[in-house]
């Protein structure tokens, strides 16, 4: 990232100073009830809600607190006691930044044949420097909204995945809060997107689960869950709930967006929330179907689906009841679930190792 | 290349001959290089021919098909070794029950164009009634290449049964280099779409190789089984991105397809699924 000039500097400040923890507590305090008391935990029927949240550019964080405590109050009326929103859940601040409108222009330029102007003016805004230039800001006022709305309703929040700066590198990071406020934990990207990596994203090396009333919870990020080495990892270490930000960058297509973690909880038996961010700003399109999946065997209609929103490109929301008593008569009985150390101890030294070959003969 | 997947519908099971004979006009009208039989082909015809009778269930068949095979499981292989020399195709024969130092194993067979067997593959991983039966479970999983003018120069790798529902095997054969995979399956009829997609469909897609997949369409025992044959391939170059290639109802007799490695090609080029694994998170696959 090019230093910051004197400009920059000077806006950054203000930003941090409009975005003040402070300050939004004390709009938070005007809009939210009475602190609610968790809902008493029935380990077969964990409610959650998955958030499919339409992106638009916010030009103030007020406008961003009470959106994320709109669709907050939206689960939480229904019941839900884990709610789960998506990934790239700081791209609505961009709109706090001046110069934003140049992207939808440069966009806009494209789609009438201007191609020129539109490249010159994604030339001057790169994307990373945006999240670097952003995240001082981003961090506080994340753990501010999502700290306050989990307390005052008393629920488990996966606030969706932000892409920060940390200890000057960029991570893709996600966050779960609990009913007291507090930060149980967080997750970083573990395997990018190619667009990711060029952006020189740090990849997270781990796969952390949090115990929980609610039951053992994790959150891989996105495109984790295209390979099944992340929910096997999660199922090793007894993982019950995997809550999943996504934020895809596709034009929608049924099968498109049944990759990812719907063949994942058929493969490592647990259950599967996705958080979807859709709708477009600046050129980008993102799509998708926020949703609730679960093992064939235990879905009523031997599905994979205890629930999933309709349209895949405007806002909306779905609650299901999650039985983790079921998923553990399941696991202890699998009708087809085997393991094979034997073939593992042959073959995974050679594929896993550190630096082996994507492709090949081993 | 053109594949095919056969279920074994619409073929005569009364005898060994009529068999043949009706294997052999399908393998010709269908006109593919290689050609995918399900899982239980073996013990179908030995079934339908009269060779075994059935036991109370599917389960009890299957432990009574195996305690008594050998010559029967060599005659199998020699037919469709035939068959293979005789249409000069790869032909995945489906699967048999194989006992070797007193352990049962669930096998599949696959004989070249020169009728030679080119590769035997034991089921890695066991469904909860295979334990019962108390088979065992293969430890390798083999590849083999296509030699011949049409196959692309293409790696292969041979599926049985309940292993298309296990990640871990799919990954190790991209990971060696497998670019098809030809699967034997018999799933229970019935709403089972899911289930398939969960398998065969769902491998392709995390590993980008192309898949046939032969499902049985027939009754051993009271147990119907009736899933769709496909052949199946990365979504982006499938028609509506479905991931499809070909597929069949259960009851098709065959599904074929046409497979353009070029395609599978660009699009590993320009969306390298695999190179974006990260091996420094996985240490918790390697405590085994």
């Amino acid at each position: 990232m090019a230093p910051l000039g004197w400009k920059e500097k000077l806006f950054q400040h203000y930003l941090a100073w409009v975005c003040r923890p402070a300050r939004l507590k004390k709009h938070l305090r005007s809009q939210l009830p009475p602190r609610r008391r968790p809902v008493p935990v029935d380990r077969r029927r964990i409610r959650t809600a998955a958030i499919q949240l339409e992106l638009k550019l916010f030009k103030g964080p007020f406008d961003y607190v009470d959106e994320m405590h709109r669709r907050t109050r939206e689960a939480a009326d229904r019941g839900a006691q884990l709610v789960v929103f998506p990934e790239y859940n700081n791209l609505p601040l961009f709109g706090m930044l001046p110069g934003i409108e140049k992207m939808e222009e440069a966009s806009r330029d494209k789609d009438t044949g201007k191609e020129a102007a539109a490249e010159s003016s994604r030339e001057e805004i790169i994307l990373p420097d945006l999240y670097r230039y952003m995240s001082p800001v981003v961090k506080p006022l994340v753990h501010t909204v999502f700290s306050s709305l989990s307390a005052a309703y008393g629920l488990y929040i996966m606030a969706g995945s932000y892409i920060l700066a940390d200890n000057g590198e960029i991570v893709n990071r996600s966050f779960l809060y609990g009913p007291s406020g507090e930060l149980v934990g967080n997750q970083d990207k573990v395997h990018l997107l190619p667009v990711e990596a060029d952006w020189q994203v740090k990849r997270g090396s781990s796969f952390p689960v949090f115990e929980t009333p609610l039951g053992r919870l994790a959150m891989p990020v996105c495109m984790d869950a295209t390979y099944y080495e992340t929910f096997r990892i999660l199922e090793y270490s007894g993982a019950e709930i995997a809550l999943l930000p996504i934020a895809n960058l596709q034009e929608y297509n049924f099968w498109l967006a049944l990759r990812g973690i719907w063949p994942r909880v058929q493969e490592c038996p647990l259950f599967g929330v996705k958080g979807a961010l859709v709708g477009s700003v600046a050129g980008f399109t993102f799509t998708g179907r926020a949703g609730i999946f679960a093992p064939l065997e235990i879905t009523p209609n031997r599905d994979g689906v205890l629930a999933e929103v309709e349209p895949f490109d405007r806002e909306a929301m779905v609650v299901a009841d999650l039985d983790l008593k079921a998923l553990e008569q399941l696991r202890s009985n699998h009708p087809w679930r085997d393991t094979n150390p034997a073939l593992y101890r042959k073959y995974f030294p050679q594929i896993y190792r550190p630096g082996g070959r994507d492709m090949g003969t081993v | 290349m053109q594949v095919a997947a056969l279920s074994m519908a619409g073929i005569n099971l009364e005898s060994i001959d009529r068999y043949r004979a009706d294997l052999s006009n399908l393998l010709k009208s269908c006109g593919a290089d290689l050609v995918v039989l399900p899982a239980y082909s073996a013990l179908v015809l030995g079934l339908g021919s009269g060779a075994f009778m059935p036991g109370p269930d599917m389960a009890g068949t299957l432990y009574m098909f195996s305690a008594a095979n050998e010559d029967w499981n060599n005659l199998f292989f020699e037919l469709h070794g035939d068959l293979a020399g005789k249409h000069k195709i790869f032909l995945a024969a489906g699967t048999t029950v194989e006992k070797e130092a007193g352990c049962f194993y669930h096998s599949a067979y696959c004989f070249n164009p020169a009728g030679e067997l080119c590769c035997r593959q034991r089921q890695t991983h066991l469904t909860r009634v295979e334990r019962e039966l108390d088979f065992s479970r293969g430890e390798e999983l083999h590849i083999f290449k296509l030699q011949g003018p049409k196959s692309d120069g293409l790696e292969a790798g041979l599926v049985v049964g309940n292993d298309v529902r296990h990640p871990e095997v799919s990954r190790i054969f991209a990971l060696r280099g497998a670019d098809l995979l030809l699967h034997s399956g018999a799933l229970a009829a019935g709403f089972n779409c899911w289930t398939q997609a969960a398998g065969m469909w769902a491998q392709v897609q995390q590993n980008q190789f192309w898949a046939v997949e032969a499902q049985l369409s027939g009754n051993i025992a009271g147990t119907l089984f009736g899933a769709a044959s496909a052949v199946i391939g990365p979504c982006e170059i499938t028609p509506g991105q479905s991931g499809y290639l070909a597929s069949g109802y259960p009851l098709s007799p065959v599904v074929t397809a046409a497979l353009n490695e070029k395609d599978r090609q660009s699009i590993i080029k320009d969306y390298p699924l695999l190179q974006m694994l990260n091996r420094q998170a996985y240490n918790d696959l390697l405590a085994f």
